[in-house]
């Protein structure tokens, strides 16, 4: 009796341990990301059913937990930190990675993910999630720069839109485009808005002059003579020819300056090309009969034709299973750096894709009726000639908290000059311990 | 077993220890252990949980170098003054009004000024930023009154304090007015109604009576305004979504202590600016002290 009761619970015993390992064997593998905006969370949910319909041998379970934008990245970090509590994936904003790469990294490389897709890749999109020579993010889209025009403004004052190829051509246009419509001294439209707490207006310029806040060799350059005529340039438009002012709230996200593009005081700005999204979310398509997007004016022929701005990174964290490090980094490729899947940065997040093959896909080439039923995307595509790069390093994101306080600030509003604006920059982060080169 | 533990808990010596255990156990973790942590933290170089090393008062060093520090410390400064002169003589006279009784529906005044501490910070910032806009409310109500030509108050560096002051008197006057309102319920009534009989002008029991007696109230309020002062960080963050607003106007040593920590990624030296910061507080709150003779045997 106690034999075959002995006998009974070795039997139970081994069904239980190999039936739920072959159960489990078929189980999807629970991979958990930390996003700070639903949609990106929503978009990698989709990209998980699209990986399992191709891989029903390696299925994966993806669950999201979308956390306010700042909380995010500190718990991120305070869980990086300790060393428990991390998600497997988790998103970074590109003025925040840098943060994450000062001393251990806690990231997993996706060098030998990635490898596949570089051919069709503008591969310097990866520069920004690159430390050591390795890759460890990858972003949600190019972030190309285009210039947003209100044709209404631009025709009234006798330009034509499409007449706009250099930015001397562009400052002569404004020169037209500002006006002193009701006579009291001061314009009442800009031909530009640009940024003094934000960084998209400086950092635009610098890039495409070939400056950047660093090199290619990861050194801070920001003293180099192409940021001084960057920051030279903005001024003047400001100041000089008069054709800019500050956006009113000091940004491009600022709830007062959208109703001063609503109302018709601005006639163009220039943003990536995921700002088109602000049209109808935060302008409700007013201007839907009136804007357009076309390609960034050019310095010089043969020179950068954009940049790209703003981003945010997916990684995976050094907490995750390490037998799940090869199927999270083959998915992370596949759901951001695959042809369908840039697809569907455009048709489900309304971003401009990494990949250059897809901007002939047909679900690109559509009219929209918030950019006067034009096609944006032949003009998008065809400001991608020569993209400039940015790249980063440890002291980015304080660079940037420099940029979107003092920096700009100093520049436009104290009318600085470029030379001194950088000065102090560089003895500021010359303090806090940085190498500024020199 | 049982009995034995109960006559130990029973003992008169022991029993306010088990009463105040829960208490202090929450106290100790919660309050005591990360203050000395972030002590201990200030001499150390902390990356990570796993890679410190003493580097004795380098933090401290580096406290100083920092170009930021000296414009956080003076607008900090600034501010808590400001919100010195404003928030105590404001509730003050408003607390003394509502309790002579000559206000009409003074519970309810009382609770729609109470009301802006009940309100979600996120939101008040969000309004904050269309009062404060070049066409908003703030600038209408200038113009129109004082004939003032519209001001960029957030896209001033200037402006900044002023604009926090203003969130900052919005939000705590309330709250004050509460402090020095249960102050005037303990002053005895007598005292009024001899004074009416000896022929003293409501200013004159104001001022010999009233502002007297509430001594112990104000140097609360006082104290609990200059750690709120010093301690500033949620107004400038919401108002300037994370920044210290045009030019750093706001930043606040708070702010900078929350930059250095998460965006630089150095605790050692903004634990060793928390350290500085909780001795300034320090130091002021026991001049307060000396300055209304807590220490004084005279009460």
């Amino acid at each position: 009796m106690n034999k075959r009761l002995s006998l009974l619970l070795l039997v139970i015993t081994l069904i239980g341990t190999f039936g739920v390992g072959l159960v489990h064997a078929q189980d999807a593998t629970d991979l958990s990301l930390w996003v700070f905006v639903d949609r990106h969370g929503l978009f990698m949910q989709n990209q998980a059913e699209r990986w399992n319909a191709e891989n029903p041998d390696r299925p994966i379970n993806l669950t999201y937990e979308q956390i306010d934008y700042t909380q995010m990245h500190d718990n991120l970090l305070a869980s990086l930190l300790v060393g428990t509590g991390a998600p497997d994936l988790a998103d970074v904003e590109i003025k925040k990675f840098a943060t994450f790469t000062k001393g251990d990294i806690h990231f997993i490389p996706l060098d030998v993910a990635i490898d596949p897709y570089r051919g069709d890749i503008i591969e310097s999109r990866l520069a920004p999630y690159t430390a050591d020579g390795h890759n460890y993010g990858i972003d949600y889209h190019l972030g190309s720069f285009v210039m947003y025009y209100n044709t209404a403004l631009l025709e009234a004052a006798g330009v034509d839109v499409d007449s706009i190829r250099t930015w001397d051509d562009y400052i002569e246009a404004g020169q037209k485009v500002t006006q002193d419509t009701d006579g009291d001294g001061t314009p009442d439209v800009y031909m530009a808005s640009i940024e003094t707490t934000d960084i998209f207006s400086a950092y635009a310029l610098m890039l495409m002059m070939g400056g950047g806040t660093y090199n290619a060799d990861g050194e801070i350059s920001l003293d180099s003579p192409e940021n001084i005529a960057a920051l030279q340039f903005l001024q003047d438009m400001v100041h000089v020819s008069g054709i800019a002012r500050a956006a009113s709230g000091g940004g491009h996200h600022s709830p007062d300056h959208f109703v001063d593009l609503s109302e018709g005081k601005i006639a163009s700005l220039w943003m990536p090309q995921w700002y088109m999204t602000r049209f109808p979310d935060n302008m409700s398509s007013v201007l839907a009969d009136v804007a357009v997007v076309r390609p960034m004016p050019i310095f010089e022929e043969g020179g950068y034709t954009t940049t790209m701005g703003g981003g945010t990174g997916t990684a995976i964290t050094d907490q995750i299973d390490p037998s799940k490090v090869d199927l999270a980094s083959e998915f992370l490729a596949f759901a951001k750096l695959t042809y369908e899947s840039n697809v569907s940065l455009w048709t489900d997040l309304g971003f401009d894709p990494m990949r250059v093959d897809v901007y002939d896909d047909p679900a690109l080439l559509i009219e929209m009726s918030d950019f006067r039923g034009e096609i944006p995307f032949t003009y998008i595509k065809a400001g991608l000639g020569n993209v400039a790069p940015e790249y980063t390093g440890p002291f980015y994101p304080e660079i940037a908290t420099i940029f979107q306080t003092t920096a700009l600030y100093d520049l436009i509003e104290n009318q600085k000059s470029p030379e001194e604006v950088i000065a102090a920059a560089v003895a500021e982060l010359s303090a806090m311990g940085a190498d500024v080169g020199g | 077993m049982l009995s034995s533990i109960l006559r130990i808990v029973h003992n008169k010596k022991v029993v306010p220890f088990v009463f105040l255990a829960p208490f202090m156990t929450i106290f100790l973790i919660f309050k005591v252990y990360p203050v000395i942590l972030a002590v201990i933290m200030s001499f150390q170089n902390f990356q990570g949980v796993q890679s410190q090393e003493w580097v004795g008062l380098t933090n401290y060093q580096n406290v100083f170098n920092l170009v930021r520090f000296g414009q956080a410390l003076t607008n900090t400064t600034v501010y808590t003054i400001g919100t010195l002169l404003i928030l105590i003589p404001l509730p003050l006279i408003l607390a003394v009004l509502l309790d002579s009784g000559r206000v009409a529906q003074s519970t309810l005044f009382r609770t729609l000024i109470f009301l802006p501490a009940l309100t979600s910070l996120v939101v008040a910032g969000t309004v904050f930023r269309l009062i404060l806009a070049e066409e908003g409310f703030l600038n209408l109500f200038l113009s129109s009154t004082l004939g003032i030509r519209p001001l960029r108050w957030l896209e001033t560096a200037d402006l900044a304090l002023p604009s926090l002051i203003l969130i900052a008197t919005w939000r705590w006057t309330g709250i004050n007015i509460l402090y020095f309102n249960s102050g005037l319920v303990n002053i005895p009534r007598e005292l009024y109604e001899a004074a009416v009989i000896d022929g003293a002008s409501p200013f004159q029991m104001f001022w010999r009576i009233t502002l007297p007696l509430l001594r112990p109230t104000t140097l609360f309020v006082v104290v609990l305004s200059i750690i709120g002062g010093y301690q500033v960080f949620v107004e400038p963050f919401i108002l300037y979504t994370g920044g210290g607003g045009p030019g750093d106007g706001g930043l606040s040593m708070a702010l900078l202590i929350y930059r250095t920590a998460f965006t630089s990624f150095n605790f050692g030296t903004a634990a060793a600016m928390g350290v500085i910061l909780a001795a300034i507080i320090f130091v002021f709150s026991l001049i307060q002290f000396r300055f209304f003779g807590v220490f004084s045997k005279e009460d």
